[in-house]
Formats: C-alpha cells, sequence, structure tokens
C-alpha cells in the first residue's frame, strides 16, 4: 500500500518534473540559449519557442535583434545571461536585468547591480539566429489576443509560402474560435498548399481559395495562373481562372457596396445642408440666397467653440478687439467640444435667422424672387463680415480623435466620419419630423403654410410662426456648418459652395415635403458617387464614338466634376417628367 | 404667393403700350446720352482729356449693360428670372476669345503657333474644334450660335415641362455653376482656371501696341456703344408690338394667356434664345476690351449681379438696366479702391434697400418724389397716381 503510495507519489513528481520542463518559461529557453556554447545550440533553443510565448518575451527578441546580451559570471550567482537597460551613468554603468526570469541582477546583499557593457562578454545576433527570431517572433503574434494581429501573422505566413509553417497554422485552425481569423488561417494554408508540387494538392488549394475570395490572394492566384499557363497545365490553369473570377466578382460587390455607402454618406451631408432649406423654401416659400451663410454661421460657430475649449481667440471686428478667453483643456476635455459646438451652432444660426426674417425677409412673403434677391444681398454683407471678423482665410477646426478612423466589414471600409454624418442625418430628420409632426409649434407651422388667412382668422399669431420657423430652419443650417467643419475647409465662402446643392436637393425633392428632400439628397448622393465610381471606365469605351469620343475621354479624367455635371443634366431631364418634384403639394389653386 | 399681382408701375397703362410723352422723354434723353457717349467721349480719349483706362473701363460698363438688358427683357418684361445670363455673357467672350487667341500667333511665352495653355498641357498641334476659330466670321457666328443653341436646349426643356418662378432661376443657376465647374478644368482645352488673356490683336488691329492699341479701343469702345444702341431701339420696338404685349401678359397672368389660346412656351423659350444672344453679343464685345475671360465670370454671383443692376436701376423699362448696370459698376470701381474692406457690404446693402424700400429701382425714383412732392404741398388729389408700393410681376 504504502509502496504503491510512493510509487505513484514518484510517478507524479516525475510527470510534474517533465511538465515543468515542458512548460520551461521562454524567458528560461532564452538564457540558456545565450549561456550555449555554439550558435546552432542557440538557434535550436530559440526555435523551440516557436509558437509559444507573449508580449514579453517578444519585446526581449526584439531588443536583442537591436542590442546584444550579456554574460555576467560571479561567485554568487555563477553564469548569469543579464540584459543591460537604461541610460548609461558616469562610468559607462547600466541596470542589468536577468534574462532567465526579467528580475533585477542583485548581489549578496540583495542590491541591485550595474554593469559596465564593455566588461562583459557579449552574445550578438548572427545571421542564423535572425533568421530563427523572426519566424519566433512571426509565430508568436499567432498566440496574440488581439484578432488583428492573429491575421497580419497568419498573413505573413501564407504569403512566405513555407511549407514547414503548414502544421502550425493547421493546429492553429483546430483551436480558433475567431471566424476572421479562420478565414485567414484557410487562406494561409491554401496559399501554403499552391506552392506544393503535389497537382492534386494545388487544385484543391485553388478551390480552396475560390471559395474563400479574399481580395488579398488575388497577386498569387495570377502569378499561378500565368506560370500554369506557361507550363501548359490546363487544369491547374482553369481552376486559378476560376478562382481569379471569384475574387474579381467579390471585389466588384465591395467596390459596389463602397460606393454605396460613399453615396448614402454624400447624400446624408447634402440632406444635412438641406434640410434647413427645405424648411425655409419648402415649407415658407422663402428664397433664402443667405441660407450657405447660415451654414458658415455654424461653421465658425464651432471655430469659435473649439478656441473656447483650446486657447481662446480675439476676434476684430470694425476696430475693436473682441477678446475671447480660453480654458485651455486638453486630450478628452477639449475633444468634446464638438459636442457642445452642435446646439450652440443651432442656436447662434438661429438667432442670426430670426434677426434676418426681422429685418428683411417679413417684407417679402407676397414677392418670392424679391426675397430671392433682398437674401442674396444679406449673404455678400455676411460674407464680408465674416472675413472682417475672421480674416479672409480658411480657419482651422480640428477634428475629434472619436470621428476619425475606420470600420471594415466584409473588406468594406466604412470610415467613422461617414458613419457618423449618416447617424446625424437619421437623427436630425427624425427630431424635424417629430417637431412638426408632434409638437405644437409644429402643427402652427403646417396650419400657417397651408392657409395663413385661415390661421390667422383661427387666432394664431402667423407673424410669430413665421419668425419661429425661420428660425428653425437657419438653426438648421447652423447645424449642418458644425458638421461641415469636420469635413471640409471652413472661410468666407463656406456657404457659396453648398448654395446650389442645397436648392437642388429641394427642388428636386418637392416643395413642402420632407421625406422628398430625403429621398432626393440620398439619390443625388449615390448617383453622383456611382458616376465618379464608375465613369472613367465608361468613359475609356467611349473612346470608339467617332468624333467626340477623344474630347469625352478627355473630360473623364475628371470624373468628379463631370459626374457632376451629369447629375445636374439629370435633375434638368428629371423635371421634365416630375416638374414638381418627387412629391407634389396637391392643390385646387391654379397659380398652386 | 397666389395673390393676384399688382401691375408694375413703370408699366404703362392698358390701352397704350406707353404715352408718347414719356416716350418721347425717353428718347430724346437716350438721343442726347449716345451722342455724348459715341462721339463725344472717343473724341475728349483721343485728345487726351480722358484717359484710355477711363474708356476701357466704360467700354465694359456697356458690355454689362448689354447683358443688364438681356436680363431685362427676362425679369422685367417677362417675368421670367435667369440666374444664368452671366453663362451666355460668359460662352460669347469665350467664343471670340478663342478667335483672339489664335490672331496672338507664335508672339505668345512659348513662341509656338497654339495657345501657350495648350503647349503647357503638353499639345503640340491645334485641337480640331480650334481649327476653325482662325476665322473671324466663324467666330462671331460661334458668339451667337452657342449661347443660342445652349439657351434654346434649355429653355424647350424649361418651358415644355412648365418650369416657371422660383424653379426656373434655381434651374438656370445650376446650369451656370454646372458651366463653370466644366470651365475650370484644363481638360476641356479652354484655358483652365486662367482662361484666355494676353490678347494682341483683333481684325488685324493691334490691341497693345502704344500707337494703335488706344485707337483699336476707341473702335471696340464705339462697336460696343451702337450694339447698345441696336439692342435698345430693337426692344423699344419689340416692346410696342403685338409680341411684347403678349409678352408682357405672360409676366402678369400666364394662365390667362394659356387661356386665351397662346402657346405661352414659345413666347418665352424666344425671348430666352433672343436674351442669351444678347449677353452672347456683350460678352465677345468684352472680352478685347477687359483683355480677359475666364470661369470667374459663370460664377452664380456674377449672374445674381446683373440682376442687382436691373434691380437698382428699375426693371421693366429699358433705360434702368443701362443705368442700373453703368451706375451700380461705377460705384463698384469706385468703392474697391476707396473701401476695398466694405465694397461688398455696401452692394449687398444697397440690394436690400432697394428690393426693400424702392422697388421701381432709380428710374421710379423722379416720379415717387414729384408724388412725394404733391403729398407735401397738400394737394394730393389724384392719390392713383401714386406708384404702387410693390411692382411685382412675379408668381411662385
Amino acid at each position: 500500500m504504502s509502496f504503491s503510495r510512493v510509487l505513484f507519489a514518484a510517478a507524479l513528481f516525475v510527470l510534474l518534473e517533465l511538465s515543468a520542463f515542458a512548460a520551461e518559461p521562454p524567458r528560461e529557453t532564452i538564457a540558456r540559449a545565450v549561456l550555449a556554447p555554439d550558435t546552432s545550440t542557440r538557434r535550436d533553443l530559440i526555435s523551440s519557442l516557436a509558437g509559444k510565448g507573449d508580449e514579453d518575451l517578444a519585446a526581449l527578441l526584439d531588443a536583442w535583434r537591436v542590442a546584444p546580451l550579456y554574460v555576467y559570471e560571479s561567485e554568487i550567482t555563477g553564469r548569469v545571461a543579464v540584459q543591460l537597460v537604461g541610460p548609461k551613468d558616469g562610468n559607462g554603468a547600466q541596470d542589468a536585468i536577468r534574462v532567465d526570469d526579467g528580475s533585477p541582477l542583485v548581489d549578496a546583499a540583495g542590491t541591485p547591480l550595474r554593469l559596465v557593457d564593455s566588461t562583459l562578454a557579449s552574445v550578438r545576433i548572427t545571421t542564423p539566429l535572425r533568421a530563427a527570431i523572426k519566424s519566433v517572433l512571426d509565430l508568436l503574434d499567432l498566440n496574440s489576443p488581439v484578432a488583428s494581429r492573429r491575421i497580419d501573422a497568419i498573413k505573413t505566413l501564407g504569403f512566405s509560402q513555407d511549407t514547414e509553417k503548414e502544421p502550425l497554422l493547421r493546429e492553429r485552425l483546430d483551436t480558433e474560435t475567431d471566424s476572421k481569423v479562420r478565414i485567414a488561417l484557410r487562406e494561409a494554408i491554401a496559399l501554403i498548399h499552391l506552392a506544393s508540387a503535389d497537382k492534386d494538392t494545388r487544385l484543391a488549394a485553388l478551390g480552396e481559395l475560390r471559395e474563400l475570395h479574399t481580395l488579398s490572394s488575388y497577386g498569387l492566384l495570377e502569378s499561378t495562373f500565368r506560370d500554369a499557363q506557361a507550363s501548359g497545365d490546363t487544369a491547374i490553369a482553369e481552376a486559378a481562372r476560376v478562382a481569379i473570377r471569384a475574387v474579381d466578382s467579390h471585389r466588384a460587390k465591395v467596390d459596389f457596396l463602397g460606393t454605396l455607402f460613399r453615396g448614402v454618406s454624400l447624400g446624408s451631408i447634402l440632406l444635412v445642408v438641406a434640410l434647413g432649406l427645405a424648411i425655409t423654401f419648402g415649407l415658407m416659400g422663402v428664397i433664402n440666397m443667405a441660407h450657405g451663410e447660415m451654414i458658415a454661421v455654424g461653421a465658425y460657430t464651432t471655430y469659435v467653440v473649439q478656441n473656447l475649449f483650446g486657447a481662446g481667440l480675439v476676434i476684430p471686428f470694425f476696430g475693436m478687439n473682441l477678446g475671447l478667453p480660453g480654458m485651455n483643456l486638453q486630450g478628452w476635455g477639449y475633444q468634446t467640444y464638438f459636442i457642445f459646438a452642435l446646439p450652440v451652432s443651432f442656436l447662434a444660426a438661429a438667432v442670426v435667422g430670426i434677426g434676418l426674417e426681422r429685418s428683411v425677409i417679413q417684407f417679402l412673403y407676397r414677392r418670392p424672387l424679391e426675397s430671392l434677391l433682398a437674401t442674396w444681398g444679406v449673404s455678400l454683407v455676411l460674407q464680408q463680415i465674416f472675413r472682417l471678423m475672421f480674416g479672409a482665410n480658411n480657419v482651422q477646426v480640428s477634428s475629434p480623435s472619436y470621428l476619425s478612423g475606420n470600420w471594415t466589414i466584409d473588406d468594406v471600409t466604412l470610415g467613422w466620419n461617414r458613419v457618423f454624418v449618416i447617424g446625424f442625418a437619421i437623427l436630425l430628420v427624425f427630431g424635424v419630423w417629430l417637431v412638426l409632426t408632434k409638437t405644437p409649434l409644429g402643427l402652427l407651422i403646417r396650419a400657417v403654410m397651408q392657409n395663413r388667412r385661415m390661421a390667422a382668422c383661427m387666432g394664431v399669431r402667423t407673424e410669430r410662426v413665421n419668425m419661429l420657423t425661420f428660425g428653425l430652419g437657419s438653426g438648421l443650417a447652423g447645424l449642418a456648418g458644425a458638421f461641415v467643419s469636420q469635413i471640409n475647409n471652413v472661410g468666407p465662402a463656406l456657404g457659396q459652395s453648398y448654395i446650389v446643392d442645397s436648392f437642388m436637393v429641394v427642388v428636386v425633392g418637392g416643395v413642402g415635403n420632407v421625406l422628398g428632400t430625403v429621398i432626393s439628397a440620398l439619390g443625388i448622393g449615390a448617383i453622383d458617387n456611382v458616376f465618379q465610381q464608375y465613369l472613367p471606365a465608361w468613359v475609356t469605351e467611349a473612346g470608339a464614338i467617332p468624333w467626340i469620343g477623344n474630347f469625352l475621354q478627355n473630360l473623364g479624367q475628371d470624373s468628379a466634376v463631370f459626374g457632376k455635371i451629369l447629375v445636374l443634366a439629370g435633375i434638368i431631364l428629371f423635371l421634365q417628367w416630375r416638374p414638381a418634384g418627387i412629391f407634389v403639394t396637391r392643390s385646387r389653386n391654379l397659380e398652386g | 404667393m397666389t395673390t393676384p399681382s399688382t401691375p408694375p408701375s413703370p408699366a404703362p397703362a392698358a390701352k397704350s403700350p406707353f404715352s408718347d410723352r414719356r416716350l418721347r422723354t425717353e428718347l430724346s434723353i437716350v438721343g442726347i446720352v449716345a451722342v455724348l457717349l459715341l462721339v463725344v467721349f472717343p473724341l475728349l480719349n483721343a485728345w487726351g482729356v480722358v484717359s484710355n483706362f477711363q474708356l476701357q473701363l466704360w467700354g465694359k460698363y456697356l458690355s454689362y449693360a448689354l447683358l443688364a438688358i438681356s436680363v431685362d427683357l427676362l425679369w422685367g418684361y417677362t417675368g421670367l428670372l435667369s440666374l444664368g445670363q452671366g453663362l451666355f455673357f460668359a460662352l460669347g467672350g469665350y467664343m471670340h476669345g478663342m478667335y483672339l487667341m489664335r490672331m496672338i500667333g507664335e508672339l505668345g511665352q512659348y513662341k509656338m503657333p497654339i495657345p501657350d495653355f495648350l503647349v503647357f498641357l503638353g499639345w503640340t498641334e491645334l485641337p480640331s474644334f480650334w481649327k476653325p476659330f482662325d476665322s473671324f466670321a466663324f467666330a462671331m457666328l460661334m458668339v451667337l450660335l452657342v449661347p443660342g443653341l445652349l439657351a434654346y436646349g434649355f429653355g424647350y426643356l424649361a418651358f415644355r415641362s412648365r418650369i416657371k418662378g422660383v424653379y426656373f432661376s434655381i434651374l438656370t443657376q445650376a446650369l451656370t455653376y454646372a458651366a463653370m465647374t466644366l470651365f475650370f478644368r484644363n481638360n476641356l482645352l479652354m484655358g483652365g482656371n486662367n482662361g484666355f488673356t494676353d490678347f494682341k490683336f483683333v481684325l488685324g488691329h493691334s490691341l497693345v501696341d502704344p500707337e494703335q492699341g488706344p485707337a483699336t479701343m476707341r473702335g471696340l469702345f464705339i462697336a460696343t456703344g451702337i450694339t447698345l444702341l441696336l439692342v435698345y431701339g430693337l426692344c423699344r420696338w419689340l416692346s410696342t408690338t403685338k409680341f411684347g404685349l403678349v409678352q408682357r401678359a405672360i409676366r402678369d397672368g400666364e394662365n390667362r394667356v394659356l387661356f386665351s389660346g397662346y402657346a405661352s412656351a414659345h413666347f418665352k423659350l424666344f425671348i430666352f434664345v433672343l436674351s442669351a444672344l444678347i449677353a452672347g453679343i456683350g460678352g465677345a464685345l468684352y472680352t478685347p476690351q477687359a483683355g480677359i475671360i475666364n470661369p470667374e465670370e459663370m460664377k452664380p454671383a456674377n449672374s445674381l449681379e446683373a440682376v442687382v443692376w436691373v434691380a437698382v436701376g428699375g426693371r421693366g423699362t429699358l433705360l434702368g438696366p443701362i443705368l442700373g448696370a453703368v451706375g451700380v459698376n461705377w460705384l463698384k470701381s469706385w468703392a474697391t479702391r476707396a473701401y476695398p474692406d466694405l465694397w461688398l457690404i455696401i452692394l449687398g446693402g444697397l440690394f436690400i434697400l432697394v428690393v426693400l424700400f424702392l422697388p421701381g429701382g432709380l428710374v421710379s425714383l423722379p416720379k415717387r418724389l414729384a408724388a412725394l412732392w404733391r403729398k407735401l404741398r397738400g394737394g394730393d388729389k389724384t392719390p392713383d397716381t401714386a406708384p404702387s408700393p410693390a411692382p411685382s410681376a412675379t408668381k411662385s
């Protein structure tokens, strides 16, 4: 009984010992490698680390690639591998770290030792060691907790087409749970198989790649196709061609979705910019040519708020200098300025709008063409005021960090600011819809817009409703300005670049209908982007058209401008079909 | 916006298009001014009293007056506010500019037989569509054809689908904007954002030679003045015809015109093309006198500014636009030098004030002052003759 217990204990001990050895900390392996007598032993030891280790190990190996490790010998410690870190002092001594456990090297008394590198035997990296370290580091990332780093490591292995790494990848595939990483693993394995000598393996690999149709495999597939054709291997060539076609169609899909996304985001910008106009022009019938300047008011307000959060600002105005103290915030505190800028921009533009309505527009409700002219005069005055206050050049508005960056779904890259503008547009439309349909003000607005006299007879103070409606429309323009400051230059002429587009959106959408504005903004944005994306290809084909072919090709190089012109031409033709826009407000009134 | 509009004050009563007395006054004013501008002013220049710079400046004002008449013909007489007349003006200017560019010959910076900007873009021979512009006659034909055809195409589509009022304004503005972005591109082979400049000769006469240049400029100035006079006469005559009557009827009540059996779209199309031709001719005269034509001329703001001239001068009249174009541009030349920072505020403010307080423009000022004078004297027996505050000929 006791014997068997002893035996069991002994067996257990051996097992533990073995497993302890098997699970020897990577640092100790490196320490042994440093102390090893020759390069080949070192290489074997380092190579044995493949697939193990962590960030700490990576840092150590990286450090070794730059600076040598050293061997320290003393009575107390014996031979120890050390790493010298930190700045050198006057004697040239540095802190010493034990390679085997990462702790500081201490003498008998326990005080940390400082060593001079020239007094120690150094172990430098040689070419075979460098290769071994690189492959260890490559594989190290395979175990990284961050999926994107795993994918990078896997892709590197795949493109190297190193047959030796294939079993490791296979092993990883069995345990990997992240779907993106799994795809990368399968791709890498297939790419490695592609380099194999066995024809069936290569065919299977091509089948796998066709199924995966990753964009990154395109280059290797193409070279495989060319090689196979050159060597007359029809089966491989055909399989490669099929796989290339699969990647091509995937790429077309990605391009299309990307275009669609960019189109929707451009449409959202148009929508945000035109929404205020949909109220002042669409509902009230006022042609506000100063709408663009309302947008600029919002953008400049954002600029001022940003400076209030930062270093402050001095605004010269007609000889006076208006000094605004800044709060000198840093980091996140500074970046929240944008959140505060939104409501402030709304209010600033709304106040300017109400002022405009009281001083000019209220006299011109029955003369829409003349309101066009008077508000254009206002826009000139405002532009010049911007110039006097903020200078003729563009001002700097910084983007908060939460508005930059990307998001990739199935190879389609979504920029954060674009995602943000879409979300912003949705919120804004929803807000406007709420205000117009669910609030007492909205009810009054609609009543006055439908029949001013009747509403007045029912006791609605139409003057006040006009003022508030115009303020709302202008405030929305101000919000748009705050947003536009993130994607465009902020300067005195900012408004001019949006005014034509905004009017187009409202005209196409149909006057007096916010839903029409939404549809037309998104439609115009999407079509514009489709032209930008595909026009160059179409125009290349147009070269065959006699006489004007060359001319078209020439123009097609400016697909952005040419596309915009086509969109405008399309709008004119569209209005042939629906002269009053997408949604017509029906009325029995002859002149309506 | 659906209220019936009151007839514009400068517009005559229904029976006769305009009273004989008024016509006589107007014609005598025109006669005196014409003699002053066409004979006296160039003579003063030849004698050295008026500087060449002033002559050139006034030549530009008169070209702008043609643009203003084209705006007024549409807006004041037909009720169509076009915000795209600057486009036709610039197109006329560009067509003439192409001829002028060819006349530079090998005197350009690069000493090449093709225009400098083409050399700069890497061309070694003339693009095919440039070739006919060696001929002055062809260029003049294009000055008429290009704005005319564009106006015909756009007008046909717009009037056929009964686009009017504000929609028409916005679409013409969009058209101008599109053309401007197009002309800013180098690939259009029309000089990109620099446009055409450095002209040397027109019809063999030097524009820059210190000896011959001023005489050529005087010739251009007189040509502009005569053209303006002819266009004025044509429009004056047109306004007395039945056509002119229908035109004004469209302005005041298009539906009634339609119900009376007139195809108003055809009338509008004719007027639109005619005014595009006038604007184009104005542009063609402008280019050699200004010495440059570039896409800046197509900016939507320029077309709007032309509308300002008409509004300030007085729309629905023929003297008004001329007065407005010359007056506002003179003010601009003066103010941009005297108050460069405030010029836009002056222009914008002037515009707001005219729209709000003087809807009839400057030409209605004597009449309003007379009415005010009568009122002050207390013997206001004929309140009906006082100008209506809002000569609105517009519908939305």
